[in-house]
C-alpha cells in the first residue's frame, strides 16, 4: 500500500468518525438550546394569559393559529399540576402528525377554573435546525473534498524529493563506480536521507573498490609463486635421475599445483563476473559457439566413445557478452564429458529460447539442489573443481537466463532458458 | 636466437633461461623497468618475455616504446593478471601473444618458437627434426617426403613435442596446450593420441622418437 492511501485511509475513516459524532451532537445541543426557546415563547404566553384575566376577570379570546393554540377548558379541579410536555399535534393542513410543546396550567376566571393548554408547533424550529445542521454539513463535506485533493497533489510534490532519491538508488550500480548524484531538498527529513544514502553510496563504492584490487592483487600474488613452483618443477622432471617413486611425486605435485591455478582462476572468474566486469555485450551465435568447443573436445568424446547427438539452429542469437558465452557453453559440454559414462550419449538440443545438453551419467547422490553450489561435488573425491556449474549459474544470473536441471531414466539434462 | 626475459621474480626468471638455455636459446635477463627499457634500446632480440608489473614501470610502457621507435622484436607478455583488460591492452599495444601464469615452461617455449617463426616468415615456415618436416604454414608434417595424415589435434602435439625437443612434458602441460585451461580431471585420454602419433610417424618410416616418462610424461628425443 502507497504512504499516501494508509495516510488518506485514516484521515478518511477519522474525519467521517469526527463527523458524525459531531453532526449528532450538535443537532442535539442545537434542539435542546430550541426547545429551551420555545418553553420561554410558551412561558410568555402564560403570562399573557394570566395578565388578561387578572386586568378584565375574563378569559381572553382562545386563539388558534398554524403554530400557535390556546384553549380554555372548564375543570372542576381547583389546582391542575403546570406541566410542560412534549405533544404530537395533528396538522390538517399537511395530514400528519407534528411536534410540538405543550403547557398546561389552571386560572381562575370569574369564580369559574379553567384549564389552560397552549401548544406551540415545533415546525419552524425543526426546519431551522436542518438547516443549520444542513449548512455544517456542506460546509464539512466541501472541507474534506478540498483536503483529499490537497493531500493528493501536495503530498504527492512533497515525496518528490523521495522518490528521485529512490530512482537514483534503483539504478545504482557498483560496477560504472559513479557515485549517487542527488537533488537538494530543502525538507530536512530528505536532506537527512539524501546525506546517509550519499555517504553510504561513497563507502560502498569505496569498500568495492578495495575489494576488487584485494581480489586482483591476491590472485597475482598466488600465481606468481604458483608460477616458480612449476618451473622448477619442470626443470626438475628434465633430471634423468629419478626413481619411478620420485618421478610419480613429481607428477603429483604438479598436477595438485594446475589444480590449485584453476581453482584460483575459476574463482576470480566468480568474482568478475559478480562484479559485472563482463558488461560488453554483442549479439552471440550460439550454434558456432557449440561447433567451436564440439570440435575442440572431439578427441575426448571419441576417448569414452560418447555418442553425440546434435540439434543445434542456427537462428540460437542471443545477446550476451562474447566471453561468457564462451565460458557458458565449453562449461556445460565439459561437464557433459566429465560426468559421462563410457558408450554414453551426449544430446545438444539449441534454438532461440533455450540451450538444452542432456548426458547419461550415474545418478547424483547428492542433493540436486545443491548441485549448483560452489564446491558442490558428487564424489568427495572426485577430481574435478566443483566451480563448473556455479559459474554456469552465475552467468545465467547476470542474463536473468533460468536455469533448470534434473536427472530421469539415466539422464542428467540442464537446459538454459534465455 | 636471443631471448630477452623482463620479469622481477628472480626465481622464475632464472627457471625460464634454465630452460630455454636448454633449447638453444641465448637469454638476457632484466629484472626491472630501468634495466628493461635500456637493454631494448641498445640491443636486438628475436623474442622479449614481458612481465606487465615491474619495479620502477609497466611493462606495457616498455612495449610502447618499442613500438614507437619501430623496433619488430617480438613481445610474448607474462602476466600474472589473467585480465581480459590487460590482455586486450597487451594485444593492441603491439604484442604478439599473451601467456598468463603459472604457465607450463614448455607451453612457453613453444609459444616462444612460434613467435620466432612468424617474425622470420617468408624465409622459415619449414621445421626440421632429423627426417621430420614441419610445415607450420601450410600446417602439414612429413616423413622423408611422406606426408602424415594428422588429425588437428595430432599436428599441434607434434609441433608441440618438436618445439620441446629432448624435454620432458608433462600430461597436464599437453593436456592445456591442446584442449586449454577447462581440462581438469583423468589425463588418461592423452595416452590415444600419443599412441596414435607415434604409429602415424612410425608408419611413415620415422625412428620412434616418442619415449614415455614413468610417471612424469612424455619426451620426443633422438638420443
Amino acid at each position: 500500500m502507497k504512504l499516501l492511501s494508509k495516510y488518506n485511509r485514516v484521515n478518511i475513516a477519522a474525519t467521517i468518525l469526527v463527523l458524525l459524532v459531531g453532526g449528532l451532537s450538535y443537532y442535539y445541543i442545537l434542539r435542546v438550546v430550541l426547545i429551551h426557546q420555545l418553553d420561554k415563547d410558551l412561558k410568555v404566553e402564560e403570562q399573557e394569559v394570566k395578565d388578561h384575566v387578572k386586568q378584565n376577570n375574563n378569559l381572553p379570546k382562545a386563539a388558534s393559529y398554524r403554530d400557535q393554540k390556546v384553549v380554555f377548558e372548564p375543570t372542576e379541579l381547583p389546582v391542575i399540576k403546570r406541566k410542560v410536555s412534549s405533544i404530537n399535534i395533528y396538522d390538517t393542513a399537511e395530514d400528519e402528525d407534528r411536534q410540538g410543546r405543550q403547557l398546561v396550567f389552571s386560572i381562575e376566571s370569574a369564580g369559574k377554573n379553567y384549564k389552560v393548554t397552549i401548544t406551540k408547533s415545533q415546525q419552524e424550529t425543526e426546519d431551522l435546525i436542518q438547516l443549520i445542521v444542513m449548512l455544517t454539513l456542506g460546509i464539512v463535506v466541501l472541507l474534506l473534498v478540498t483536503l483529499f485533493i490537497i493531500n493528493r497533489f501536495v503530498l504527492n510534490k512533497l515525496w518528490l524529493p523521495f522518490n528521485n532519491t529512490l530512482q537514483q538508488l534503483k539504478q545504482f550500480n557498483l560496477s560504472n563506480t559513479t557515485a549517487i548524484q542527488l537533488k537538494n531538498s530543502n525538507i530536512n527529513e530528505f536532506k537527512e536521507l539524501n546525506a546517509a544514502v550519499t555517504a553510504m553510496s561513497n563507502s560502498v563504492l569505496k569498500d568495492y573498490g578495495a575489494l576488487k584490487s584485494f581480489t586482483e592483487n591476491a590472485s597475482h600474488e598466488i600465481q606468481t609463486p604458483l608460477a616458480v613452483i612449476n618451473s622448477k618443477l619442470e626443470l626438475l622432471m628434465q633430471s634423468e635421475n629419478f626413481s619411478e617413486q620420485q618421478m610419480q611425486y613429481i607428477q603429483n605435485i604438479q598436477e595438485e599445483i594446475s589444480r590449485l591455478s584453476k581453482l584460483n582462476q575459476s574463482l576470480l572468474l566468480l568474482t568478475k563476473i559478480d562484479n559485472q566486469q563482463f558488461k560488453d555485450t554483442e549479439k552471440v551465435d550460439v550454434a558456432a559457439v557449440i561447433n567451436k568447443h564440439l570440435d575442440n573436445y572431439e578427441e575426448l568424446i571419441t576417448a569414452k566413445e560418447i555418442a553425440l547427438t546434435k540439434n543445434i539452429s542456427s537462428e540460437s542469437i542471443v545477446v550476451m557478452n562474447k566471453t561468457m558465452a564462451e565460458i557458458l557453453v565449453s562449461n556445460l559440454i565439459t561437464n557433459a564429458i566429465k560426468h559421462n559414462i563410457e558408450k554414453g550419449t551426449i544430446e545438444i538440443i539449441a534454438d532461440r529460447e533455450q540451450l538444452t545438453v542432456k548426458n547419461t551419467g550415474p545418478a547424483l547422490s547428492a542433493d540436486p539442489n545443491e548441485l549448483f553450489e560452489r564446491f558442490k561435488k558428487d564424489k568427495v573425491n572426485s577430481e574435478s573443481l566443483g566451480l563448473g556449474l556455479s559459474i554456469v549459474k552465475k552467468i545465467c544470473e547476470q542474463y536473468n537466463f533460468k536455469v533448470d536441471y534434473n536427472y530421469a531414466n539415466g539422464l542428467h539434462t540442464i537446459s538454459v532458458n534465455f | 636466437m636471443k631471448v630477452l626475459i623482463i620479469e622481477d621474480e628472480k626465481a622464475l626468471s632464472e627457471s625460464i633461461s634454465t630452460y630455454l638455455k636448454a633449447q638453444d636459446y641465448i637469454c638476457e635477463t632484466a629484472f626491472d623497468f630501468n634495466t628493461a627499457i635500456e637493454k631494448t634500446e641498445l640491443y636486438e632480440y628475436d623474442c622479449i618475455l614481458l612481465d606487465i608489473t615491474l619495479p620502477g614501470g609497466s611493462g606495457l610502457a616498455i612495449l610502447k616504446a618499442l613500438r614507437e621507435n619501430n623496433k619488430t622484436d617480438g613481445v610474448l607478455i607474462i602476466s600474472a593478471k589473467n585480465s581480459i583488460d590487460d590482455k586486450v591492452e597487451g594485444l593492441v599495444s603491439g604484442a604478439d601473444d599473451y601467456l598468463s601464469k603459472p604457465f607450463h615452461l614448455s607451453e612457453l617455449s613453444a609459444r616462444i618458437a612460434a613467435i620466432i617463426r612468424r617474425k622470420n616468415f617468408g624465409g622459415n615456415s619449414i621445421i626440421q627434426f632429423n627426417n621430420i618436416t614441419i610445415d607450420t604454414q601450410a600446417r602439414t608434417a612429413a616423413v622423408n617426403k611422406t606426408t602424415l595424415d594428422l588429425t588437428k589435434k595430432e599436428f599441434e602435439l607434434l609441433l608441440y613435442f618438436i618445439s620441446n625437443k629432448r624435454r620432458v612434458i608433462s600430461k597436464t602441460a599437453i593436456a592445456e596446450h591442446l584442449w586449454g585451461d577447462e581440462m581438469e580431471g583423468n589425463l588418461d585420454f592423452i595416452y590415444t593420441h600419443i599412441k596414435n602419433l607415434r604409429k602415424k610417424l612410425q608408419e611413415a618410416g620415422s625412428a620412434d622418437y616418442l619415449r614415455s616418462v614413468y610417471g612424469m610424461g612424455y619426451k620426443f628425443t633422438d638420443t
